[in-house]
């Protein structure tokens, strides 16, 4: 790969990140109505000493630009991002390690098989071009695409745990348990994840398998496709060894730009079940104003969605020599 | 690349004829299953949208309702009641035209925004045109939903929204309407500007430059006439988006009570545990609103793509 595309891509994930912490800082600190008042919150009684103290103390009485902006990078970058209000002034790095892992646990899983589901069905139903599994596996693509995660969440919720029993409703492992093993601990948290893990799954999956089915139509329609068949090699392998590798490029890319849409599916999902991850977290600190903790969340997602962005042009780099330029 | 779809005549503005080509338009749509498909449906919804008194009576409220608390469908409540006794039908109807409002005014709002970028930076080109796309990919990247929920919170505080009302719409709405519109441009701006790109290279700019045309003039009664079917189509597909990222926004608690939408609904059937107590009647009217919308959109918007920009179709 040449090294003027790598330091190209990287400087604009760089320039992008810069974007997103400017942003963060212009949100909350330069807003009209005085982030003094949202310090404070919704306090009664505030007297005009208590102001000027909160001033004081958090650094409000000296200019924006440089001194508090300044302040807010170093320690930004130091990877301090300030305290949570409700969390009772838990640094809020802290109260956001602690949710990263169930969130990736759900999200990692699920964008893997729905991207190994998606692919299989697009490949094929665009190879069977309309074909049974073509049509009826459109259709659903649609409807799926159609569907916002949280309501696919709700509509399994309500057949498979409170219908038929099948999954507990809420949480990622039963509270208050007490396991004999980490076998019956994976199982409690298998059992709990099972219906979160579909939902993000089936949302997902029909994006992918209609982005596969159009690109594997479009690559079969090539040149080099045809003198493969003109040469003679079986459909299977035609598909499998000159039309497939090619028809996967677009898919890298979808897979990043679609990170920054799966956020909001995150957050929805685990608000339906429950489960203890950075969408629960959001939706909490939204409903008590715990504007520190928005911020962090905000900015981890986003630099999150910005090194996906950087490394999927990077893999597509190698994988496709066309664009290494 | 072969010259896009404008006929180079004589200096003017391609007559994109509404009173001409109309009926040949609505034949080609409608003779396409998905264009006739997504019609029908929206035309459904906008009838209920527009008069939602006259099928279900007046909004009703915890002190209008008569039903019992959480009533499963009966002959008098035929979608069930909620946790209030007021009646799902009648919920579900009026939050119909809540969704449609909240999500024509965001495109509204977003395609302007889109539009207006896109044309002016693609006919201006240079530094501006460098700028403004960097944004616009910004934009494109990041989660923008995150960034709505975070500008929806500041915008009502700072606003302090309490009961003020715009047109007979909540402002608290309005606010949503605006963050949408402010999150959600970046991908109209591309698609206009790189169709203004190639618009600009053709001889009816390059004339009405030479008479002596000013900038604004030359978008105005030259590219954008040109871009209207591109902004139509995309319109209608960001109709679909708006009123997901509204259904989306409302379920995390930023709906308005007052002025329930699908979404909150949504948001109320789960915060009183409707699927674990099995009240599907709670949300699942609501949630077949959102789906049947959304797809008849995009079913409608795709149509339209090919019916009104043949040329940039791909092969299907």
């Amino acid at each position: 790969m040449g090294a003027r595309y790598l330091v190209r891509r990287v400087a604009t994930a760089l320039f992008t990140i810069a974007l997103i912490v400017l942003l963060n800082f212009v949100l909350f600190r330069a807003m009209p109505g005085s982030p003094e008042r949202i310090l404070l919150g919704r306090m009664p009684g505030v007297t005009a000493e208590v102001l000027a103290t909160t001033r004081v103390r958090w650094g409000l009485d000296k200019p924006l630009f440089p001194d508090q902006f300044v302040a807010y990078v170093g320690s930004t970058v130091r990877g301090d991002l300030g305290f949570s209000y409700a969390a009772r002034g838990r640094p809020v790095t802290e109260v956001l390690a602690q949710r990263l892992g169930p969130t990736l646990l759900l999200f990692g899983l699920g964008e893997l098989v729905a991207v190994l589901l998606g692919l299989a069905l697009g490949a094929y139903s665009g190879w069977r071009r309309g074909g049974i599994v073509d049509y009826f596996g459109n259709g659903l693509s649609l409807i799926l695409y159609s569907t916002p995660y949280f309501l696919l969440g709700m509509g399994l919720l309500l057949v498979f745990a409170t219908g038929l029993g099948w999954f507990p409703t809420f949480g990622m492992v039963t509270a208050g348990s007490t396991y004999a093993g980490p076998l019956e601990y994976l199982a409690d948290l298998g059992a709990h994840l099972a219906l979160p893990l579909a939902t993000v799954s089936l949302g997902l999956v029909g994006q992918y398998a209609i982005l596969m089915r159009s690109s594997v139509i479009e690559t079969l329609a090539e040149d080099y496709v045809t003198t493969a068949r003109a040469m003679g090699l079986r459909e299977g392998r035609v598909l499998r060894h000159h039309a497939l590798p090619n028809a996967l490029l677009p898919t890298v890319t979808l897979v990043a730009i679609n990170l920054g849409y799966v956020v909001a599916g995150a957050i929805t999902v685990e608000v339906v079940f429950n489960w203890p991850g950075l969408g629960t977290l959001t939706v909490d600190a939204l409903s008590a104003r715990d504007y520190p903790v928005l911020q962090g969340v905000f900015l981890l997602l986003s630099i999150a969605v910005v090194l996906a962005n950087l490394v999927a042009d990077l893999v597509y780099g190698v994988l496709d020599p066309r664009v290494r330029t | 690349m072969t010259a896009p779809a404008v006929p180079v005549g004589a200096g003017q503005p391609a007559a994109a004829g509404p009173a001409r080509g109309a009926g040949q338009f609505f034949r080609k749509l409608f003779a396409r299953p998905d264009g006739l498909a997504g019609f029908a449906i929206l035309a459904v919804f906008t009838i209920l949208a527009i008069a939602p008194g006259l099928f279900v009576g007046s909004l009703q409220t915890a002190v209008t309702a008569t039903g019992p608390r959480l009533g499963p469908p009966s002959f008098e409540f035929p979608l069930g009641t909620d946790e209030l006794g007021r009646s799902i039908l009648n919920l579900t109807v009026h939050a119909t035209r809540i969704s449609m409002v909240i999500g024509f005014l965001a495109t509204i709002v977003t395609v302007l925004i889109g539009a207006v970028l896109g044309i002016v930076s693609g006919y201006v080109g240079g530094r501006l045109d460098a700028f403004l796309m960097r944004v616009a990919d910004f934009f494109l990247v990041i989660p923008t939903f995150v960034l709505a929920i975070i500008l929806t919170a500041i915008i009502r505080d700072v606003l302090g929204t309490g009961s003020r009302e715009v047109f007979g719409i909540r402002l608290s709405l309005i606010v949503i309407v605006v963050v949408i519109g402010i999150t959600s441009w970046s991908a109209t701006a591309r698609i206009i500007r790189s169709q203004t790109l190639s618009l600009r290279e053709l001889a009816f700019v390059d004339r009405a430059r030479v008479v002596g045309a000013s900038g604004g003039r030359i978008m105005r009664r030259h590219i954008l006439p040109n871009l209207m079917n591109l902004i139509v189509a995309n319109a209608v597909l960001t109709f679909a988006g708006a009123i997901l990222t509204e259904t989306t926004l409302s379920f995390v608690g930023l709906g308005d009570p007052f002025q329930p939408s699908w979404g909150q609904l949504l948001d109320a059937a789960r915060t009183i545990g409707a699927p674990g107590l099995g009240a599907w009647w709670y949300f699942v009217p609501a949630g077949t609103g959102i789906v049947l919308v959304v797809f008849a959109f995009t079913l409608l918007g795709s149509a339209l793509d090919d019916v009104l920009n043949p040329k940039l179709q791909t092969q299907r």
